[in-house]
């Protein structure tokens, strides 16, 4: 799953001292940001850029001190934003290693991003989505977004009792029912067409909002105890699968968990889904959440485990020997697929601004941000998953409406009928 | 009264202002009740925004719901939780009370801030530590399993209760200690030279006059249990604030105003019981503080010991113990990614807390004084609405808030004046409650003695007053610090953009899976919280 070499150091190496580079640069940045223009990926010749020089002298020592697997930053890795280089919206670690040339628009193809932006967060990834929003702030001088966090539901219901008042520009959330009742609300502006053109249609629904990142649901299963086969494509044969006799891991508590039942009560109905847990019941080991049930899988406490993917990629990431690999279901429950995305919305008197923001998370650097930092999936076509997952178009999503989801009451009263809650 | 010309004339505002106060006979005048019912209709203002939401719901679908199962199993878990919760933290908080007030318990004072500290745990950081520590794969249960030990399940009613219990009883424990405090130990001595037993004694002279104090800690108790989202939420456990929390989450706005509007008609009730059995109308003694030892516990010592051990293990040390366990045992897989914790959340969190403390007590006195003086009924009209935000699930406040915030107060919305104000409608009863009973200590005598001697009004009630409210005054702005300091759900609603404060930092890693993350500030939470609860108990003694 992950090409694992055992030159870490060097990687981090190369990481500090392009970071130390990009903080001389910082100092010079407006000469630079005039002289750079758009740089192509590869291109490493622009020698008329002292800071560019530099950067490139620092991966030179870098690699000579023994890097390896690092094309990527080398032909990505020039300083096309400023006095940001590519390579610190990647993140770090044994899975990024080797990610490949990046083929898709950059953040330098896009007009600058100048002002200040209100920012409604719903989630927001435990401060990672701050982290991309100062980088964007690193880049542009006179760039200020103002952040406001809350859960997904209750900025979506703050959006909404504000109404026409709301302060917010955008709103970027971790859910996508959160932005489709928003959207339903009237309260959100249609997105342009180039701003969505790379990412797959269902993933901008009338383009109301448009995906950033998303997150598969997964079954990571122990290689030792199981092989690819042993893993039933459909979601509904667990029961007597070699899988189940293994020992499943599951955490009914938690919301991914509920939101995977939620979708197979809504695709195979309520007795089917109350069959299918109850069926489930005596091959499961209960957990609190989705890594410790990725990483029970990983010490072989349990054969297989419903997780989302990313937490299979936390737990390798930490323990690169783990015997964990993650197998997806096809046209189910158990291969949802749920995203963030971001709106601008409809009252916003800086809707230039909100749109071109919006585009900025769909640029070649934040969609390999998220891939790297937090392991999510890309939606931009041209940006892979890590790990050696297939990419999101590869999925086979059940057909369904995500803001369904969000009707959670009907599933817990099941899942407590059956005993699983 | 020998003072210069100036002075005087400096002094006549002042003069004025205190006659139309007070008038001759100790009566409140119209004046204070203005202000005192300005206060409390404004804390009571959320509420209109609830019936503005219910008028939009039709009325077989109000009557569908209110009349569904789901609804009345929602309604008789909320009650029960309720009752059982306040008796539990009654049965507890007043022996503690006992034991460390009236006997020679070794080492009272450790004892006594040890079982109040629970207080400044938040519900949902103690109610996941618990989850941690004996939930299915909890360290204790790891640790209990092989001896033999099977830990019955964590979630549900019992866990909930057990949560609640424990990190609130110090409530009934501090209001109780507060009127054993002021209890004139001579008349205890007096019953005893009788030969009466001091079980007797303590069930016809001590019970009858803490009793207002008992009811009051347990009043805060019922409505906190109410209020409370994160305890039913992670235990798993349907209670209002958890279907409204599940309402909300489905984007059935009509469905969650209905809930709410349920409870605070069970908080109507709460709050009408209460003033049956609550504090009597009675003028205080003004007596001195007492923590003479009156019982000695001879053998009973090692079980009281043991008792008090056993309550602070389970309130204080397994929290502490499971934070510390994160903070420790942050590995890679918790501690990627996320934003670094600054220690400005702190600061900001003591500043906002203070803040709120400080302008909750303000609101509070001319309530807590008016209803502490007066013998009218309009007191009561006027004291009692002041408790239901304190009942309100802050996520239902805080939406409120934000559609008057937007409506009617744009320039003040998302800023820190409107984030107190919410502070100020979920915790002012704290603050009305401890300065109230203390108003009521006072003997109106004594101010009339200081009139009779020639004080001016604001003399006497600068010298005779206002020393006597002063620890009740302190103590109702520690505990609103220290609630203000936890509280979450309201302040994520209406936080001014970019303020970060330590419940939100909690929120935001702990969200995101990462706890190892939510330990430090959580840990720096609850110690900044136990000064003020240092300051509380300090102010006791006094």
């Amino acid at each position: 799953m992950t090409h694992d070499t055992d030159d870490t150091t060097g990687t981090d190496r190369t990481t500090d001292t392009t970071e130390t580079t990009a903080t001389d640069q910082r100092r010079e940045r407006p000469q630079i940001l005039n002289r750079l223009g758009a740089p192509k990926p590869g291109v490493n010749g622009d020698e008329s850029s002292r800071g560019r020089r530099r950067f490139l002298a620092a991966v030179g020592s870098a690699a000579t001190a023994g890097l390896a697997g690092c094309a990527g930053l080398r032909s990505d890795g020039s300083a096309d934003a400023g006095q940001v280089a590519f390579s610190d919206f990647r993140g770090s670690g044994r899975l990024v290693e080797s990610r490949p040339e990046i083929d898709a628009p950059r953040i330098a193809d896009l007009p600058d991003l100048s002002g200040e932006l209100t920012l409604y967060l719903g989630g927001g990834e435990g401060g990672l989505y701050r982290e991309l929003v100062a980088l964007f702030e690193r880049i542009y001088d006179d760039f200020t977004a103002v952040p406001n966090a809350g859960g997904t539901a209750e900025q979506a219901n703050k959006l909404v009792t504000e109404g026409e008042e709301t302060p917010a520009d955008v709103f970027w959330s971790v859910d996508a029912g959160s932005l489709s009742v928003v959207a339903e609300e009237g309260l959100t502006a249609q997105l342009a067409s180039e701003t969505v053109e790379n990412v797959p249609s269902t993933f901008h629904p009338d383009r109301q909002w448009v995906a950033n990142a998303g997150r598969a649901r997964a079954i990571p299963y122990n290689t030792d105890q199981l092989s690819a086969s042993d893993v039933p494509d459909s979601v509904m044969a667990f029961p007597d699968s070699p899988l189940a006799d293994g020992g499943i891991g599951w955490a009914p508590t938690y919301g991914a968990f509920q939101a995977f039942v939620t979708a197979m009560r809504l695709t195979e109905g309520e007795s089917a889904t109350r069959d299918w847990l109850a069926a489930m019941q005596p091959s499961v080991t209960e957990y609190p959440d989705e890594f410790l049930t990725s990483n029970a899988v990983a010490d072989g406490e349990v054969a297989g485990g419903f997780a989302n993917h990313y937490y299979a990629l936390r737990v390798r990431d930490a323990r690169p020997d783990a015997p964990l690999e993650l197998a997806f279901t096809s046209g189910d429950a158990g291969a949802l697929i749920n995203v963030a995305g971001a709106a601008v919305l409809g009252p916003s008197d800086n809707a230039e601004l909100a749109e071109n923001f919006v585009a900025h998370l769909l640029s070649a650097e934040a969609q390999e941000f998220f891939a790297t930092r937090s392991f999510g999936y890309p939606t931009v076509e041209g940006v892979p998953p890590v790990g050696g997952l297939p990419t999101i178009d590869e999925l086979e999503p059940p057909e369904l409406d995500l803001s369904k989801l969000s009707n959670l009451e009907p599933t817990l009263r099941l899942m407590r009928e059956v005993g699983v809650l | 009264m020998a003072g210069s010309g100036a002075d005087s004339g400096v002094r006549r505002p002042f003069e004025r202002l205190r006659r139309l106060s007070t008038t001759a006979d100790g009566e409140p005048t119209a004046a204070v009740a203005l202000l005192a019912a300005a206060v409390s209709a404004a804390v009571l203002s959320p509420v209109a925004w609830l019936l503005l939401r219910a008028a939009e719901v039709g009325v077989s679908d109000a009557i569908r719901l209110l009349a569904s199962g789901n609804t009345l199993s929602v309604l008789t878990n909320s009650v029960a939780l309720v009752a059982v919760v306040t008796t539990a933290s009654v049965v507890l908080g007043v022996p503690l009370a006992v034991l460390t007030v009236q006997t020679d318990l070794p080492f009272r004072r450790f004892w006594t801030v040890a079982v109040a500290l629970p207080l400044v745990v938040p519900s949902y950081v103690g109610a996941f530590a618990f989850v941690s520590a004996f939930g299915p794969r909890g360290v204790l249960a790891g640790v209990l399993a092989p001896l033999g030990v099977e830990i019955p399940t964590i979630y549900g009613f019992g866990g909930a209760a057990l949560v609640l219990t424990a990190f609130v009883y110090p409530y009934v424990f501090l209001t109780t200690r507060a009127s054993l405090l002021s209890f004139d130990t001579t008349q205890l001595e007096a019953a005893r030279t009788l030969d009466t037993g001091y079980r007797t004694a303590f069930r016809r002279i001590v019970l009858p006059q803490i009793a207002p104090g008992v009811t009051a800690g347990a009043l805060l108790v019922a409505l906190y249990t109410l209020s409370d989202f994160g305890t039913p939420a992670i235990m798993h456990f349907d209670t209002f604030t958890r279907a409204i929390f599940l309402e909300l989450n489905t984007f059935a706005r009509s469905h969650a105003t209905l809930l709410s509007l349920q409870l605070l008609g069970v908080t109507a009730v709460i709050l009408a019981l209460e003033s049956r059995i609550g504090p009597g109308e009675a003028d205080g003694y003004g007596s001195r503080t007492s923590t003479d030892t009156v019982v000695e516990l001879g053998w009973w010592t090692v079980p009281a010991l043991c008792l008090l051990a056993a309550v602070v293990i389970v309130t204080l040390g397994v929290p502490v113990g499971i934070l510390g366990l994160w903070l420790v045992r942050s590995g890679p897989g918790y501690a990627a990614g996320g934003l670094a914790f600054e220690w400005t959340f702190g600061l900001n969190s003591a500043a906002v807390a203070a803040a709120a403390a400080l302008v909750t007590t303000l609101a509070a006195v001319p309530v807590a004084y008016y209803s502490g003086r007066t013998d009218s009924r309009l007191g009561w009209l006027i004291e009692r609405p002041t408790y239901v935000g304190y009942a309100m699930p802050g996520v239902v406040l805080g939406l409120a808030l934000v559609f008057f915030g937007t409506k009617y107060a744009p320039g003040f919305y998302q800023t820190l004046p409107l984030l107190i104000f919410a502070y100020v409608v979920r915790f002012i009863p704290q603050a009305v409650g401890s300065t109230r009973s203390s108003v009521m200590g006072v003997d109106r005598a004594l101010v009339g003695a200081a009139r009779t001697l020639g004080e001016t009004p604001r003399r006497a009630f600068r010298r005779v007053t206002l020393p006597l409210i002063a620890p009740g005054l302190v103590a109702g702005a520690a505990l609103v610090f220290l609630t203000t300091m936890k509280e979450l759900p309201a302040t994520l609603l209406l936080q001014p953009a970019g303020f970060t404060t330590l419940v939100t930092y909690i929120w935001r890693v702990q969200e995101a899976g990462y706890y190892g993350r939510a330990a430090l500030p959580a840990l720096v939470l609850v110690a900044i919280s136990s000064v003020s609860m240092l300051v509380i108990l300090r102010g006791e003694n006094t």
